[in-house]
């Protein structure tokens, strides 16, 4: 009777014990970023309990480039690409899970190449597109290349095939239209996948740095890692303290938004199958 | 309806005022990059608001380019997508590659012949090397910087030595930097003699070796190189003694960003780097510093570096006028002073050292003068057609000897044999 508990007792110890040092390994980084960014230059290196805290980085990096126009150019840029990223890919997703008609294969095949493709090969060719169109230097031209995304068409299409077809035919006798069915049965089904595609999707593009650089010239397009970029300067030698009070105030909103909705995520992650 | 009507007309009067501006004032783009903090970014802005200020007939928006990688990239997508800037300020060593590309024009057919003296040839001709080809001139320097010795005062007097003499030859840096060198009851070192950052692109500091050795590293044309000439061997070997040998220096590979951080916290007495950490270093060391010119081997020497104007070849005669009037002005010795002083880059002419401004600077801080006198002795920046793979490869053989894995004359000659590979074309 004593020696199951026991056992059980050391199992789970090793358990927590190891989940434990990996989310410190996790957290040093944003540690030492929390620890320089509040800190004087001097405390860079140097770990002292005490040291004086100061917000005095975070005032020089917010003064360094227009901060909160490159706030407002993201948040209209991740939720813009979102929007129009969920309702293409909907669309496109539910017609390959749902519709047979002549060339699917083909179509959804053309759509996984999308997938192989490297996006910096084509950077001449978009901004080629993005001249013709005449939208250069607009947010707009960072956000449609990704706009028709084929790994957020190929998740939402796996997704609506596992949803019973029971559902789908229930749902027609009762007089529903085919919008009437993805709106009613399939994107409900189907919301933890949008949560964890919204989440990759909105991470990556608060992150892309090179093309919107490329593709825009002027303070009202340019987003939150352009300003950012201005900091990885190697002539004058890399001041960490500003640097990381810069990366955790960019970086923020994000990491807040995630720490919120923390268990919706992983949840859904779980369920989407991405990982 | 109506209300269309009137949106319409409206529209078609805005549009008509619009061009009838834009035939009034030139257009222009202008690229910079930045590579010495926001500071520097301000100042050419307000640079470049100045002259638009005071020409009406001229409209100049400066477009922040990120690095100069970043800069390059960002060029040559837009000249390849058919939209290029005017103007640009880009790494030296593009020169060859923006010539390959097409991208390009001379300044020669925009500027009066009287010009071509005064102006163009009021640079230093060390900076003009990087900046001329075939007879024309396709750089203008303007963010330019070269190499120089930094050294700890303090750390000098602790060690006996006279704080106020730096290194003058290779000799005397190792017999100083042994002296320099401190370590503790363990035998870890403490402080090291030196430090030459090497991460990333080695081939910079190391022509602040090859050059006093007397190599020089590729011909002006661009199409020929000499990596594994018996005094480039002869370089890289007394950079890969100061770790190996004679336990002076960090052994492996270097990081740049973290060098002067590394001099402040005095982990090293003396350290290489470029001038544009100047003003960094004038306001961070807690203790008295000097800066010398590179130590001398069979004579002084030293690469330049940094970034040029080019002219882009996609756009009208009137545009390119403009935009070679404003690179006139803006490297004018007034503008080139106000500049050098704000970001410790090297004013490109001597007539900039004259003005009122720069004699006041220097005056106050003689350290500035080094670079400048140091120019004397300046050789071209490596820079060759296909500048990235060739530049790649002679990085790769110095980063293999300063590792340890290879010698320093076979990892160069491997270096030569694939630099003439891929120059085959261009001869």
């Amino acid at each position: 009777m004593f020696r199951p508990t026991l056992t059980l007792n050391y199992d789970r110890v090793l358990n927590t014990l190891a989940a434990w040092l990996l989310a410190l390994f996790w957290l040093l980084p944003l540690a030492y970023a929390g620890w320089t960014a509040f800190h004087p230059a001097e405390y860079e290196t140097r770990f002292v309990p005490f040291a004086p805290l100061t917000l005095e980085n975070f005032a020089q990096a917010w003064s360094e480039a227009p901060f909160a126009r490159y706030f407002l150019n993201t948040m209209i840029l991740v939720t813009g690409i979102l929007a129009a990223q969920f309702t293409l890919c909907t669309l496109a997703a539910f017609s390959f899970a749902r519709f047979t008609f002549p060339g699917r294969n083909i179509l959804f095949a053309l759509v996984l190449i999308q997938l192989l493709v490297m996006p910096d090969i084509l950077i001449v060719e978009n901004y080629q597109t993005m001249r013709r169109l005449d939208l250069i230097d607009t947010i707009a031209a960072i956000g449609l290349p990704y706009v028709a995304s084929a790994f957020g068409i190929f998740l939402l299409r796996q997704t609506f095939m596992t949803i019973p077809k029971e559902l789908d035919e229930a749902a027609r006798i009762e007089g529903c239209s085919y919008l009437g069915i993805l709106w009613r049965v399939y994107i409900p089904l189907a919301k933890p996948t949008f949560l964890a595609y919204g989440l990759v999707s909105v991470s990556h593009h608060w992150n892309n740095f090179v093309w919107p650089l490329i593709i825009t010239n002027s303070v009202e397009t340019r987003p939150l890692t352009v300003g950012l970029s201005i900091f990885a300067v190697t002539d004058a030698g890399i001041q960490w303290s500003v640097i990381n009070a810069a990366t955790l105030m960019t970086s923020g909103p994000l990491l807040i938004a995630f720490l919120l909705f923390q268990r919706q995520f992983v949840q859904s992650f779980m369920r989407a199958g991405i990982k | 309806m109506f209300s269309n009507i009137f949106k319409t007309a409206g529209a078609a009067t805005v549009a008509a005022f619009g061009f009838a501006s834009h035939a009034l004032a030139v257009d222009l783009e202008f690229y910079f990059p930045v590579a010495v903090g926001g500071a520097a970014a301000d100042t050419i802005e307000h640079l470049t608001a100045e002259y638009v200020a005071a020409n009406p007939g001229v409209n100049i928006e400066a477009i922040y380019a990120g690095s100069y990688s970043d800069a390059g990239q960002k060029a040559l997508t837009a000249a390849r997508g058919g939209n290029p800037p005017q103007i640009s300020v880009l790494l030296s060593t593009q020169m060859f590659t923006l010539i390959d590309e097409d991208v390009i024009v001379p300044f020669d057919d925009f500027v009066s012949e009287e010009d071509k003296v005064s102006w163009i040839g009021g640079f230093y001709p060390s900076f003009m090397e990087n900046s001329q080809t075939g007879g024309k001139t396709y750089g203008i320097p303007f963010q330019r910087s070269t190499p120089v010795l930094y050294w700890n005062k303090a750390a000098f007097a602790e060690a006996g030595l006279n704080p106020d003499v730096a290194p003058a030859n290779w000799d005397e840096m190792v017999e100083f930097a042994m002296k320099l060198t401190k370590k503790d009851a363990n035998g870890d070192v403490t402080q090291w003699g030196v430090r030459i950052p090497s991460a990333g692109f080695p081939y910079w500091l190391f022509q602040g070796l090859s050059t006093p050795a007397g190599a020089i590293l590729a011909n002006a044309d661009g199409n020929k190189v000499n990596f594994n000439g018996p005094k480039v061997v002869e370089a890289l070997e007394y950079l890969v003694a100061l770790s190996a040998d004679h336990g002076v220096m960090q052994p492996g590979s270097i990081e740049w960003g973290t060098t002067p951080k590394a001099f402040f916290e005095g982990e090293t007495a003396m350290m290489w780097t470029t001038t544009g950490n100047l003003t960094n270093v004038r306001n961070n060391a807690p203790f008295d510093f000097g800066v010398a010119m590179l130590p001398a081997k069979e004579r002084r020497g030293a690469p330049t570096g940094g970034g040029n104007f080019y002219l882009f070849k996609d756009s009208s005669d009137e545009q390119k006028q403009a935009a070679v009037d404003f690179v006139k002005w803006i490297t004018a010795p007034e503008q080139a002073a106000v500049w050098s002083i704000a970001t410790g880059y090297v004013a490109p002419s001597p007539a900039a050292w004259e003005t009122e401004e720069m004699k006041a600077y220097t005056a106050d801080f003689p350290p500035a003068l080094v670079a400048r006198d140091q120019l004397e002795f300046a050789v071209a920046e490596l820079s060759t057609y296909e500048n990235g793979k060739v530049t790649q490869a002679f990085n790769d053989a110095l980063a293999a000897a300063i590792a340890g894995e290879t010698s320093a004359k076979e990892a160069l000659d491997e270096a030569q044999a694939k630099a003439e590979r891929i120059l085959k074309p261009y001869q």
